[in-house]
């Protein structure tokens, strides 16, 4: 992957918002009635006008990107496989958070992060894990008054 | 105006929680700043959900205190590893590092804590001094001026803070648009809600800055070779001694911190720009028997005086107008809305005690640096120690606790990770983040105002350019953008020339 090819999805990110700004004018803000008249009724004027300087702005640094030579960017494939593990593992806890609960979730989540950082001595990650899960659960709990999820079995600890 | 608003601040200030927190936070920005990859931002990120759920002026004496810690911390790591901490800290490895290797690196941190405590109760005078003459000059503002201070406040950051004058306004642009979603202060429509209820009062501000930027900076920083590895330093602890050795550079410190809290002032200029124009201001004035980039205390003291004085110099701006300086400052001003106060004229004139509780906590935060850094410095070059792979996923659980304490919410958790995804992206297409937040920040104070402007105007458009200070905002833009579009020709151009054989 180049700077190239992220500069192009960034480009195609912003195509997609400006979309959705149009989209959303001529539908649901269309159906309230807030999309056209006065200052005060109409509003859609002002999004719509940040999305066509968007657009004007799009087509300028779509031109650069254009005439710009390939420049290779420190992102190589195999240098991605981390940060996409990141990713992955994070949605997948997030997924999980709801129905399996923090206590349960949290522990095997940081220990695969520590396995793709490359940490790869387990008794130590599971105790830092543990320490580092039921810590932060004890700081949140106990001194913000935050109730962590508790998932299915309904598992909050009475610190 | 100045001693009521100081002495209403007394009592808001003068409580254990405040004082707590204050130095809480302090101790938690030396030790963000002093880790490569954190950082006062990221300090103030992570720590965000934690403070808003306290009381204002504790609040933000946690968050300033952050920022004022994490802009000194990372000058610990410039002067034992030769990596700066921060950004902010890369001058100061120009003659922290030579000093450590010298067997001096106990005298250079001392300088270090020394030089940015008192740069920045400088900028703490500059601070209130002047905030509140600004926010008396602004309080005559009617919705153009307000209108196009947003603008130029947009615009200020994106053109100074260098790099693509259109990325930085793109990135501007999704903050504005983002900022949009949800219900209409005037129309009560929804806009971009998707019918979900989720997104009535748009995204939670705290998920997309904790997604843009803390998620996507450990993503980039799992990338790295050296995550398992635990760097070898020697112990190092501070003294007092330290204080002597930086008020023998009193021209030098006093200059240095006056170059820092203009910066500061000045939307988009920075504590890296001050720091290093600093520098070159003392390096300029120094004799030559003093060695600048062989070990020189002069250099040290210029950098860290000027980089903390930008901090008081970039509330300054904060608070008098809500405009923000850089995005520390304007996660900060995410932080006063939240808790219900709008930075600004007003919060001069019907609040006079929260922006005296302010000044003081920003003062204090800087009095405890001077003590309490020189004490602890032991405990920040343990944390040097510290591994990247132990680091990262603190961090992310940090992250991901803070933002689900916002609202009880797995839906801010989703936001905050395809915000995570934006950030990166934006991060390899190097589109700069901190346009994004002001954007989102600067948003609703543009929108509502543009369209008051519009509707107590007889001529539509025309009421910008027929109020003077409207008018002069609109010059300035169209000057600072095309003095930008010229630097870039001209930058372009010297290019090829270089490129041509």
């Amino acid at each position: 992957m180049t700077k190239k090819h992220a500069e192009y999805l960034v480009i195609i990110f912003f195509l997609m918002v400006i979309g959705i700004v149009f989209q959303q004018i001529a539908t649901s803000m269309t159906e309230q009635g807030i999309a056209s008249g006065t200052p005060y009724d109409n509003a859609a004027a002002y999004p719509r006008a940040v999305a066509i300087l968007a657009g004007a702005l799009l087509f300028v640094a779509g031109l650069n990107t254009w005439r710009e030579r390939k420049i290779p960017t420190p992102l190589s494939i195999s240098q991605m496989r981390r940060p996409a593990g990141l990713i992955a593992i994070f949605s997948i806890y997030l997924l999980g958070l709801g129905t399996l609960g923090y206590h349960l979730s949290t522990t095997p989540m940081l220990m695969s992060l520590l396995w793709v950082a490359g940490y790869t001595r387990l008794v130590w990650a599971l105790i830092y894990s543990v320490c580092l899960s039921f810590g932060a659960a004890f700081l949140f709990e106990v001194f913000l008054n935050i109730v962590l999820p508790g998932g299915f079995l309904r598992l909050n600890i009475a610190w | 105006m100045l001693l009521d608003s100081l002495s209403s601040g007394f009592d808001l200030f003068f409580t254990p929680l405040t004082i707590g927190l204050t130095f809480s936070g302090l101790l938690f920005g030396l030790f963000v700043g002093a880790l490569p990859g954190l950082g006062p931002l990221m300090g103030i990120i992570l720590m965000l959900p934690v403070a808003i759920g306290q009381q204002p002026i504790a609040a933000m004496g946690f968050l300033i205190a952050i920022f004022v810690g994490g802009s000194c911390g990372g000058s610990i790591s410039a002067i034992l590893l030769r990596i700066p901490g921060t950004p902010l800290a890369a001058a100061t490895l120009f003659d922290g590092y030579p000093m450590a290797q010298k067997g001096r690196a106990a005298d250079a941190i001392g300088i270090a804590i020394t030089a940015s405590s008192l740069g920045g109760l400088f900028g703490g005078i500059v601070l209130i001094f002047l905030a509140p003459l600004l926010a008396r000059f602004a309080s005559g503002f009617a919705p153009p001026e307000y209108t196009m201070l947003a603008i130029t406040g947009l615009t200020a950051i994106v053109v100074i803070s260098g790099g693509s004058l259109i990325k930085g306004l793109l990135a501007g642009c999704f903050g504005l648009l983002l900022a949009t979603i949800g219900t209409d202060e005037f129309s009560t429509g929804y806009r971009f809600t998707f019918g979900t209820h989720h997104m009535l009062n748009g995204f939670h501000i705290v998920a997309v800055v904790v997604g843009l930027f803390a998620i996507s900076e450990m993503a980039f920083q799992i990338m790295r070779k050296d995550l398992t590895t635990k760097p070898n330093i020697p112990m190092v602890r501070a003294n007092f001694g330290a204080i002597v050795l930086t008020l023998k550079h009193w021209v030098n410190l006093l200059r240095s911190s006056a170059i820092g809290a203009f910066f500061g002032s000045l939307p988009g200029a920075g504590g890296v720009i001050s720091s290093f124009t600093a520098y070159a201001a003392a390096k300029a004035a120094s004799h030559p028997d003093e060695g600048y980039g062989e070990g020189a205390e002069g250099g040290v003291v210029a950098t860290e005086s000027a980089n903390n004085a930008t901090v008081g110099g970039t509330l300054v701006p904060s608070l008098a107008l809500g405009i923000p300086g850089d995005a520390s400052s304007a996660v900060l001003i995410g932080a006063l809305l939240i808790l219900g106060i709008f930075p600004g004229p007003t919060l001069f004139e019907q609040q006079p005690e929260i922006a005296g509780g302010v000044f003081l906590v920003y003062l204090a935060s800087n009095v405890f640096l001077l003590f309490a850094g020189i004490l602890t410095t032991p405990i920040f070059v343990y944390v040097l120690r510290l591994r990247k792979s132990h680091l990262i996923p603190a961090v992310l659980l940090l992250c991901a606790i803070g933002t689900f304490a916002l609202q009880a919410s797995i839906f801010d958790l989703w936001v905050m990770l395809t915000f995570g995804l934006i950030g990166i992206l934006f991060r390899a297409a190097n589109y700069p983040l901190a346009p994004v937040v002001i954007g989102t920040i600067l948003g609703p104070l543009l929108e509502n105002n543009y369209r008051r402007s519009l509707l107590i105007s007889r001529e539509g458009h025309w009421i910008f350019l027929d109020r003077p200070v409207s008018a002069t905002l609109i010059t300035i833009n169209v000057l600072l953008i095309a003095g930008a579009i010229w630097f870039a020709i001209r930058q372009r151009k010297k290019t090829a020339a270089t490129k041509e054989p």
